[in-house]
Formats: C-alpha cells, structure tokens, sequence
C-alpha cells in the first residue's frame, strides 16, 4: 500500500521548521518532496539598509550555532574592500574562536544524532561537552551564543586566560578520544543504526556540489581551510579526515575525527599567537566594488558577496550557508530507506533550517 | 597545466579574466551560460553560489561562482528582460540557488520548471526582496 507522510513544519522532533513529505510503499520510502521556507527573516534585505558595523550585528544572527562564522567572513568581504589589514594575533583569535565554535556544532550534533538512535546516555555525554565548549567561549566572550568577536580591522577582545582555556581544550580533546570516539564507533546500536545507511555517492556529492562533512564522507576532500586558507590556517597543521562510504556512518566518524583536529588545532593556535595588537587601523570607508569571502562552517563553506557603492551602507550583502547545498540532496539519501532511518538521515547531514531561509 | 587554466581561455575567447585577491572575474557581454556551465561541469568545478545583484536599469547582474581545485572563478552575466537560462538541466546544483533567485528577485531562469521553493503559495515572485521597499509597502497596498 503507497501512503503519503508529511513530517514538519511542526514537529517534537525537529528544532526548527522544515517540512518533509515522503512518499512510501509499505515502509520503503518511494520518493519525497523538502519545503524549507517557514524561517525567512530577510537579512539579506536588512543588511543593505545598515551601516557596516551594524550589519555586524545582525549577520551574526543568520545562525544561532555558527554566529562567529558569519561575522568573521562579512567581516573578511568588508576588509578585502577596504583593503584593511588585520593583525596577525586577531587572526588566530579568529581561529581559536572558530574551532571552539565547531566543537560546539559537533558535540550537538553528536547528541542529536544520538537521541534519534535512541541511545540517552550519549545524548547525555554529548550534551555535558558542549556546556564545557559553551562554558570556554562563555569565559572569552562573555556570550554563549553570540560571541560578538569579530569587528573589520580585528576583533573585539583578547583571551585574558589562555592557559586555562588551552587546559580544558586538552582535557575535552581527551574525553573526545576516549569516549566518543570509541562508544561511537564500536557500539552495535549506533554500527546497526548508521552503517550503508543514507548513502550519498562520490558522484553525487560532485553532481550536487556538497559541501563540509557530507562531503567529506563522501571521500570529496574539499575543505576551505585547506584549499583557500584565510585568517591563521594556513600555519597550522592539521587533517583533513576523509571517509569513502558515503553513509550516515562515515559523516560520524568525519564529524568525530574533526573535533580531534579542531582541539588540536587550538591547542597550536595558543602556542603560535604572537603577542601584539588584536585590531588594525581605524575603519574609515568602504569604496565602490564587489567582493566574495569563504569560510569552512561547521556544516561546510559559507559564503559571502558584499558590493559596495563607496557609502557606509553595504549595496548587496549575499549569503549563502552550506545547508542550502547539502538539503537537496536528502532526497537523494532518503530514496529506498526505511521510514525510521529517514529522521536520522536527516539529521546527518547537521542542517540548519534558519541559516537556509536566513 | 591545471584544469584552470585549460577552462578559462575556452570559457572567454577574447575576454580577459580579471585577476583579483578574492580569485577570477569574468564580465560575460552575452547569456552564454549554458556553454559556461557545460566546461564547468566537464571539469568538476563545484557550483558554490549565484548572486543576483540589481542595476539602475532593472535588469540583474547574476554572478556564478565557482570554485575549480580551490580557486575561485566568478562569471558575471546579464539578464534580458528580466530572464536568463536556467542551468539546472545542465549543473543539477544550480537548481535551488536559481529558484531562490526567482523567488525573491522575480529573475525568470527559462527552462527551470521545479516548483516554488521559499514562498508561500500566495506570495508572488519577487514580493520579499524584488522591490526598494519590501513586504511593507505591498501590505499597504
């Protein structure tokens, strides 16, 4: 019997509005139509009607999740225009903050993915490390959420502490190696739940231009940090995990080995900064012209496209967040599962409906 | 020779692509997209985004980006009344970037038949993003 079921745009089971109607034959998923409209806040529209530095503010709220990302590549775009120089301590603060931010991505997704298998006591570990992620970026910026780090030229605040900070780092870098990793990898629920589950293949991850882990999983290298390196990265050394199966499995263990290299990356950031100013000359104006910035997110490269007519307001800010990449290709992921992977499927592929409708 | 600079003499015979900090810039006099999005495709260049930035005249400036091996390629088109080709039959990544575009800026990407991806049924194209003064102004009419 072939039966249609919408699941969203309200649902227990899904934080923010997204609506998914799959269409099944007994329980195997036939085919299946995504709708992702129900967040749009205009922020493309409100940042042309804003001077640069509130714009600041308000692109920092396209995510609640990756907020530092979005403010440090407008930032970039407007730098870039400007040809503003940014000190090289700034731009590790940059990436002590960034990496802090994937951490924190990861370990909730991580636990979201583990309450959809079904395991609470995972849920619960993954859910106990983000507080301490939340709680070092609560001990920099004094926010949670909203780190407000970034301004053009720099950013706003030093690490006062950076040695307790680097000391924590250590000690989640550990808990990360010893716990998550193997109960993650080893555990016959989560192997059951998640192996030739949700495949994407190589073909099509290149065909549909995916980005981040989804990508990543799907043995595609591509990685921003990488291959166009901003801010310090390009002096820090650190890997790039790539896994070939393309399942819901492979985007665990890439998420899991990132946060690995995201820790030790901190850790070398902290030992590399060199002392000096955290921000560059005074921001003055913006002439005329247009560029674009990219930043490896949590979820993959978010980009930018700032245009400028020579006043203190932005002629055309663009955004595009890597979610907006990665959703269509759920449907191709879903076609031929069984119903009750279709949610954690979903939930692989970590997105962010409010950075997609923005 | 790197895939690059195999695609970007045959991508614009006689154009010169501009060279910037941010990658390369190509300011196209014509529609050609779909040839651009063929030698993309062939070369397994990513499709990471299409910007639609409005002109005096009303026409869009719709910008492909494009990242080759890392690099950045930027090819810059004009839409003609309005409209330009969709390349979604060509380059499936493209299709819910161009129906974003449609959606807000009412640009017409001909050949692109897939269903409104962001509005609401009785929203028309356009109504969110397409005018100076917005969703305000409409409701006042």
């Amino acid at each position: 019997m072939s039966f249609t079921i919408p699941i969203g745009p309200y649902h227990p089971a899904l934080e923010e509005p997204f609506k998914l109607e799959v269409k099944c034959q007994g329980d195997i998923v036939q085919d299946a139509a995504m709708y992702v409209k129900f967040n749009f806040r205009g922020v493309e529209w409100l940042a042309q009607r804003r001077n640069y530095s509130q714009a600041i503010a308000l692109v920092e709220r396209v995510c609640g999740i990756c907020s530092h990302l979005h403010t440090m590549t407008f930032c970039r775009a407007v730098e870039q225009l400007a040809g503003l120089p940014v000190p090289t301590r700034a731009q590790y603060i940059r990436v002590i903050i960034a990496e802090l931010e994937r951490l924190t991505s990861h370990a909730l997704w991580a636990g979201i993915a583990a309450e959809v298998i079904g395991f609470q006591t995972m849920f619960m570990t993954c859910f106990d490390l983000r507080e301490r992620l939340m709680d070092v970026l609560e001990i920099i910026s004094g926010n949670r959420v909203h780190y407000a780090m970034n301004c053009i030229g720099g950013v706003n605040r030093e690490i006062s502490n950076p040695d307790a900070v680097s000391d924590i780092v250590k000690s989640i870098r550990q808990q990360i190696e010893e716990k998550l990793i193997p109960i993650f990898t080893t555990d016959r629920t989560i192997r059951a739940r998640c192996i030739g589950i949700g495949v994407l293949t190589r073909e099509e991850a290149i065909k549909w231009g995916v980005v981040g882990p989804v990508a990543r999983a799907s043995g595609i290298p591509v990685d921003i940090r990488r291959s166009a390196p901003y801010a310090a990265y390009n002096q820090l050394e650190f890997k790039v995990p790539v896994e070939t199966s393309g399942d819901v499995f492979s985007r665990v263990v890439v998420r899991l080995l990132e946060m690995v290299e995201s820790c030790r990356m901190i850790e070398q950031a902290f030992k590399q900064m060199p002392p000096g100013p955290i921000r560059g000359p005074e921001f003055v104006e913006v002439p005329p012209g247009e560029t674009v910035a990219r930043s490896e997110a949590p979820r993959g490269e978010a980009f930018y496209y700032v245009a400028s007519d020579g006043s203190d307001v932005p002629r055309r800010v663009k955004i595009r967040t890597p979610t907006l990449v990665n959703m269509p290709v759920v449907k191709l992921m879903v076609l031929g599962a069984n119903l009750a992977d279709v949610p954690l499927i979903n939930a692989s592929i970590d997105p962010c409906y409010s950075c997609t409708s923005r | 020779m790197d895939k690059g600079e195999e695609i970007l003499p045959q991508l614009s015979p006689g154009i010169p692509w501009e060279k910037r900090s941010d990658g390369w810039w190509l300011e196209t006099q014509d529609t050609g997209v779909e040839k651009m999005a063929r030698l993309m495709t062939e070369a397994e260049a990513r499709l990471v985004t299409i910007t639609a930035a409005g002109t005096p005249k009303g026409e869009f400036r719709i910008i492909y980006h494009w990242d080759l091996e890392g690099r950045m390629l930027n090819v810059v088109a004009m839409t003609d009344k309005g409209s330009i080709p969709s390349i979604a039959m060509i380059h499936p990544a493209s299709d819910w970037m161009e129906r974003e575009i449609h959606d807000y800026y009412a640009v017409r990407f001909t050949g692109l038949e897939s269903a409104p991806l962001f509005l609401n049924p009785e929203d028309s194209p356009g109504f969110f993003l397409g005018s100076a003064t917005g969703r305000k102004k409409e409701k006042e009419k």
